[in-house]
């Protein structure tokens, strides 16, 4: 739902509702600029301007953290952080974003251009391209945003997208059609809509006819941007009359598809897709972007804060069970970003363009406190005890200087620590012909767990399956990983650094290809040291009986080698993704993002179960007493909880005779026996009125007196 | 001095005969009822089913007798008498409204007697009968050579004219007997009888065509590619080809021209494939109908694809199209969300499942009353076979509330975790009356998934007494319920 129907929605309810009377209370009257109420009209929203630093600067709207201790200074630089980092992040997203598309935008432009190649034979069909999105309703809107900017760029005419939300009927499609069709030259003004003297109908065709004859445009594009949703009696009259009108206005349909192309021919009759022929495109699926957006949002070397895998796997879980769309990943991101500089005030030394000594003038005690509140301050004491450095731990935890030395130590490492995962992160993806998903080898990183990770071991496994040639190609692999580094991850290639594991792959490189050079001459082929280890199962069949029995493999002196040779490799492998866990490191609270729970609130609420666990258990909300009983049935609950209590207990009919008896037991219960009837009734109408509100109670057609319950408890 | 019968000019005619073949009959009746000097009615009515070429033989026709006074000035009849006959035609598959149709007609007339004068609205037929005569009285006046005036209103489909006013057809009927010189012909497909509401209009049936017809109009059109043994061995095999495609195809389906003609336009580069290739010769036919039986036998050709196969694939596209039918659906159900394809599976038991049996297939404590139904004592199964039921798949999906859905996918999503992904007995509550689960359900509501019933804007979506059914078949849930780990026949009643 998007922000301005969410504004909408809430227009009919107000808290003055329920209220018997309210007192005006006029404002100061010095500032009538501000109380002029606004104007009620459509304003096209555009995207709130939170992106622009050199507005931000001058308002601060990042409050001060840590009981207000914090300093002006900082909190205008995490503001700064904020924007600074997230636009950089979100330029990289969108253009992936833009480009994911590319293909598709550029098959069906190359098609609304010349669609005759495809039809030979001239019977009034009108083209159309259907686009297969997938379910993911969400994301049609962008495409089709793309697809028609980039139509009205490169095609000669005008360029309508309809939606199913506001094509009521077949007059109100066609107003809109002529109406967005004819006002895409802003140049002209009104185009007339008179021909030879005749004031013609806003819904007439003929009103797109004089304007394609006068603009010479080539083509009509029409897209249904959701067409599964249009009701189908609709798209039949339309396609219908668009066939016929085929011969004079160039009409060509874009449809987009969530299922898939038969289903909607399926649904079409057979009189709408005799009209119709077209080619189906395919975009690219949900989820490969998403391992793009990934890569260069999150994984990417110049990310500035990184995902937890805790988070990430609660992100992705959230991907596959609900919702599978870009968009969504993207706020969740944003949403990281923002709380970490928001809410965390020691974000500050998060950013690492400015040097440490401008920093350590803005940090104050407070800033120092918190450090030594964070669980990796903890575990830093913790190790250096175990270690017997007691002297330091005591010197970090009351030392000021000594801290912030220590401060300044991590900071300047912690590029380094983060380079080494990511370059391991590489290597691994890229060293294998089929690698894991990114996602999933990303967490596993930063779970620290890739040692000893599934992952790890399958490589290992396909190594002892490798024949020399195998091996000369996955050590050539990783070499070029090192050396070329990734373009998706920004990182360069760093080969003159891990000189030592490149002068070992090199030396297990030349081995190999002298083994197999050696057995190509023999022409006895090197097993793998797999085969050579597993015992081969003989079976002999003699005089019907069957033997087993196992077949002793003879080993050669190249294969000796050879053997040794992979298990140098695997050695180098395991101590090269030997990583050490990120959260270990200390301080990894500042550029580490972690918390799973924030994201659920926020993303995936729950409305009904929230309002059903007020009603039934208003105690944790309100301070009202909590009667003896236990049932929830108390005087004392509000007058909504009670009947909604008593609405729980009663069938798919509730009498309202009886339903007012309890009401008046439990209420005079409170009230000794001198309860006011009319009070009560009052009472009684207004929290049904509530039920009611809520959409829990509907007045049931099957008995007189009677309310049907709608609502079940719990789903 | 010109008789005042007299038909249009015979090579008018013929030569229309020949541009229509088997509607010889027709062309003749329809030139006498609207010649000038011929029997000239108020209104005609010309029927017949699709494509059997009313319109077109309209079309032509009127355009020939409204160019026929320049032949009988060649005639060199001394005292000509100029016959000016215009004609002016509105489809009404274009007409979005009643009104529509009305300024359409006048915007028609208006060009074809020239008027140059102002259109005003014309909102109903009353007015359109003032337009009309303003408009054809100054035509009269301003074209003085001319003794002869007529007018023709072709009216084509305007039995399916949307938001048609009750009175349009009466009304237009009777424009004739206020505005002189008027012709008013219907093209219809079935008229109801009298719909007119006036008798004696003459009828002009155009019957389908028979087989002999049609084969005789299909050898008219000349096939592509031809035959590499000529243009006279190709008109052969082509004739005896549409009479196969005819007999095997066309008879059982559509009988239609068009249909039949498009049909063996695209088999026909299929069907002498062999015959390109060099391995059979045209001049056993029957060989080569044995060699391309499957081309007849298979019927998809007769569904209109909305995609066009591209022409080089042309070859293997039939035997494409059968496997791709089979995984339609396929696609969606590993696109779903999880709980979209549990929330499918669930609308899809609550539509085919009786409400009163939900005790028995939801209750955790039913399990031993469900164990009982195999049993049953003799009394009860004769009773049972006595009544006959039919089958609940076979009634199609009925429509259930959106709260008993909600309850069963419940019920569901505890089996399709303990046994799916979340195996080891992790506790999962976020489910319940999430905004998530909503979104769902809308989402799947606008895919066209779940049909809700009733008015479409009728009540939230998402209210707990909303209506709604199920729009996939069992194939497919069954697919999507296994992709989630749910048998979903366990849950169903039989």
């Amino acid at each position: 739902m998007s922000d301005a129907e969410e504004t909408n929605s809430h227009t009919g309810f107000d808290a003055i509702d329920h209220q018997p009377a309210y007192i005006y209370t006029p404002t100061g009257t010095n500032d009538d600029a501000l109380e002029r109420p606004t104007k009620r009209r459509k304003v096209a929203k555009g995207r709130p301007p939170v992106l622009q630093p050199h507005e931000s600067t001058n308002s601060l709207t990042f409050e001060p953290l840590i009981g207000d201790l914090e300093t002006l200074d900082c909190v205008r630089l995490r503001q700064d952080c904020f924007h600074k980092y997230w636009s950089e992040t979100n330029a990289r997203i969108q253009s992936i974003v833009n480009e994911a598309n590319e293909d598709t935008l550029a098959e069906v432009t190359a098609f609304v251009d010349s669609p005759g190649d495809i039809n030979q034979e001239d019977d009034g069909r009108v083209p159309a391209s259907f686009i297969v999105t997938g379910p993911n309703i969400a994301s049609q809107d962008l495409l089709f945003k793309q697809l028609s900017a980039r139509l009205k760029k490169e095609i000669n005419g005008p360029v309508v997208t309809l939606r199913s939300g506001d094509a009521s009927n077949l007059k109100a499609v066609l107003k809109q059609l002529i109406r967005d069709a004819t006002n895409q030259r802003s140049e002209d003004e009104e185009l007339s809509q008179e021909l030879d003297g005749r004031k013609l109908l806003n819904y007439d065709l003929e009103i797109l006819q004089s304007y394609v004859k006068n603009h010479g445009s080539q083509r009509v594009v029409v897209a249904f941007q959701d067409s599964e949703a249009f009701d189908t009696s609709l798209v039949v009259d339309l396609v219908t009359l668009f066939s016929s009108w085929i011969d004079r206005i160039p009409f060509t349909l874009l449809f987009g598809i969530a299922t898939s192309v038969e289903l909607f021919q399926e649904r079409l009759p057979r009189a709408a897709s005799r009209c119709l022929y077209g080619v189906r495109f395919d975009v690219e699926q949900t989820s490969s972007i998403l391992e793009r957006i990934f890569q260069s949002a999150v994984a990417n070397s110049k990310a500035s804060l990184r995902l937890g895998s805790e988070l990430v796997a609660s992100l992705m879980e959230r991907q596959h069970d609900h919702v599978q769309s870009v968009q969504s990943f993207v706020v969740a991101l944003k949403y990281a970003y923002m709380c970490h500089f928001y809410g965390n005030a020691l974000s500050i030394l998060t950013d690492a363009s400015t040097s440490s000594q401008s920093l350590f003038k803005l940090i104050k005690p407070c800033h120092l406190e918190a450090i030594r509140m964070l669980p990796s301050f903890r575990r830093l004491i913790d190790s250096r005890v175990e270690s017997q450095e007691l002297i330091r731990a005591r010197e970090l935890i009351q030392d000021d200087t000594i801290l912030l030395q220590e401060i300044e130590d991590s900071l300047e490492s912690k590029d380094g620590n983060i380079l080494r995962l990511l370059r391991a992160f590489h290597v691994f993806a890229s060293a294998l012909s089929e690698p894991p998903s990114g996602i999933d080898l990303y967490m596993t990183i930063f779970e620290g767990a890739l040692s000893g990770s599934d992952h790890l071991k399958r490589v290992l496994d396909s190594i002892k399956r490798m024949t020399p040639d195998d091996l000369v190609v996955f050590t050539k692999r990783i070499k070029g990983a090192i050396e070329n580094g990734s373009c998706e991850l920004d990182l360069d290639g760093w080969a003159d650094e891990d000189e030592e594991l490149i002068a070992e792959l090199r030396d297990v490189e030349i081995k190999a290809v002298g083994l197999s050079g050696k057995s190509a001459d023999t022409e006895k082929p090197i097993r793998s040291s797999a085969a050579i280890h597993s015992k081969g199962l003989r079976t002999t069949v003699i005089a019907q009986r069957v033997q087993l029995s196992y077949e002793k493999s003879t080993i050669t002196e190249a294969e000796k080698e050879f053997i040794g040779l992979i298990d140098h490799v695997s050695k180098l492998l395991e101590q090269y993704f030997t990583l050490e866990n990120p959260k270990d490191l200390f301080l990894n609270e500042l550029w580490l993002c972690d918390s799973a729970d924030l994201f659920l609130d926020v993303f995936a609420p729950r409305p009904r179960a929230a309002i059903e666990n007020a009603l039934s258990a208003p105690h944790e909300y309100l301070t009202c007493e909590i009667g003896g009983s236990e049932e929830g049935l108390s005087s004392t609950h509000p007058t909504t909880a009670i009947i909604y209590q008593s609405y729980l207990e009663a069938g798919s009919l509730i009498n309202m005779a009886d339903l007012w008896t309890t009401f008046q037991e439990i209420l005079s219960g409170k009230e000794g026996d001198e309860g006011d009837e009319r009070e009560a009734l009052m009472q009684f109408y207004r929290a049904l009125a509530d039920l009611k509100l809520v959409g829990m109670v509907k007045q049931s057609k099957k008995k007189a007196d009677h309310l049907a319950k709608v609502a079940w408890k719990g789903l | 001095m010109a008789s005042m019968f007299s038909l249009p000019s015979e090579v008018m005619l013929t030569s229309l005969v020949s541009l229509f073949p088997c509607r010889e009959q027709q062309i003749r009746s329809l030139a006498t009822l609207l010649a000038i000097r011929g029997a000239p009615s108020r209104n005609v009515v010309l029927y017949g089913l699709e494509a059997t070429g009313k319109s077109a033989i309209a079309k032509a026709l009127l355009q020939g007798l409204s160019a026929e006074p320049d032949n009988s000035l060649v005639n060199g009849d001394s005292d000509v008498l100029h016959d000016q006959l215009r004609y002016a035609v509105i489809k009404s598959a274009e007409c979005i409204t009643g009104r529509h149709l009305l300024e359409q007609t006048v915007g028609a007339v208006a060009k074809a007697v020239n008027w140059e004068g102002n259109v005003g609205r014309c909102e109903n037929v009353a007015q359109l009968v003032v337009e009309l005569g303003r408009m054809l009285e100054g035509w009269r006046t301003s074209d003085d050579g001319a003794t002869n005036h007529r007018i023709v209103l072709v009216f084509d489909g305007i039995d399916h004219q949307r938001e048609a006013p009750p009175t349009l057809l009466p009304g237009l009927a009777r424009l004739g007997e206020i505005i002189p010189n008027l012709t008013t012909l219907y093209i219809v497909t079935a008229p109801r009888p009298n719909f007119l509401h006036l008798p004696g209009v003459p009828h002009v049936h155009f019957p389908s065509y028979t087989k002999p017809e049609l084969l005789q109009i299909l050898s008219s059109t000349s096939p592509t590619p031809q035959l590499p043994g000529g243009a006279k061995e190709t008109q052969e095999t082509w004739s005896r080809f549409t009479s196969a495609v005819y007999d095997s195809l066309s008879k059982h389906s559509g009988r239609d021209i068009l249909s039949f003609r498009s049909i063996s336009l695209r088999l026909w580069p299929r069907f002498i494939k062999p015959i390109l290739d060099g391995q059979l010769s045209s001049t056993p036919f029957s060989r080569l109908l044995v060699a391309n039986r499957s081309l007849f036998q298979n019927e998809t050709v007769l569904i209109p694809g909305i995609i066009s196969e591209p022409p080089l694939a042309k070859a293997g596209a039939l035997v494409q199209g059968v496997n791709e039918s089979k995984g339609k659906y396929q696609g969606i159900a590993n696109q779903l969300p999880y709980y979209s394809r549990l929330l499918l599976v669930a609308s899809y038991l609550a539509s085919f499942n009786p409400p009163r049996l939900d005790i028995l297939h939801f209750m955790k404590s039913a399990s031993s009353k469900r164990r009982k139904k195999g049993g049953g004592t003799a009394l009860s199964r004769s009773s049972n076979t006595k009544r006959r039921t039919i089958s609940r798949k076979l009634l199609g999906p009925q429509a259930f509330v959106l709260e008993r859905m909600l309850a069963i996918f419940h019920c569901i999503k505890e089996d399709a975790d303990s046994r799916g992904r979340y195996g080891n007995g992790n506790e999962r509550k976020r489910e319940n009356g999430s905004a998530d689960i909503q979104m769902a359900i809308a989402t799947l509501a606008s895919l066209r998934l779940l049909v809700k019933m009733g008015a479409q804007n009728a009540g939230d979506a998402m209210d707990g007494a909303c209506r709604y059914r199920v729009a996939v078949g069992w194939e497919v849930v069954r697919g999507v319920a296994r992709s989630v780990g749910v048998e979903a026949e366990d849950y169903l009643a039989d």
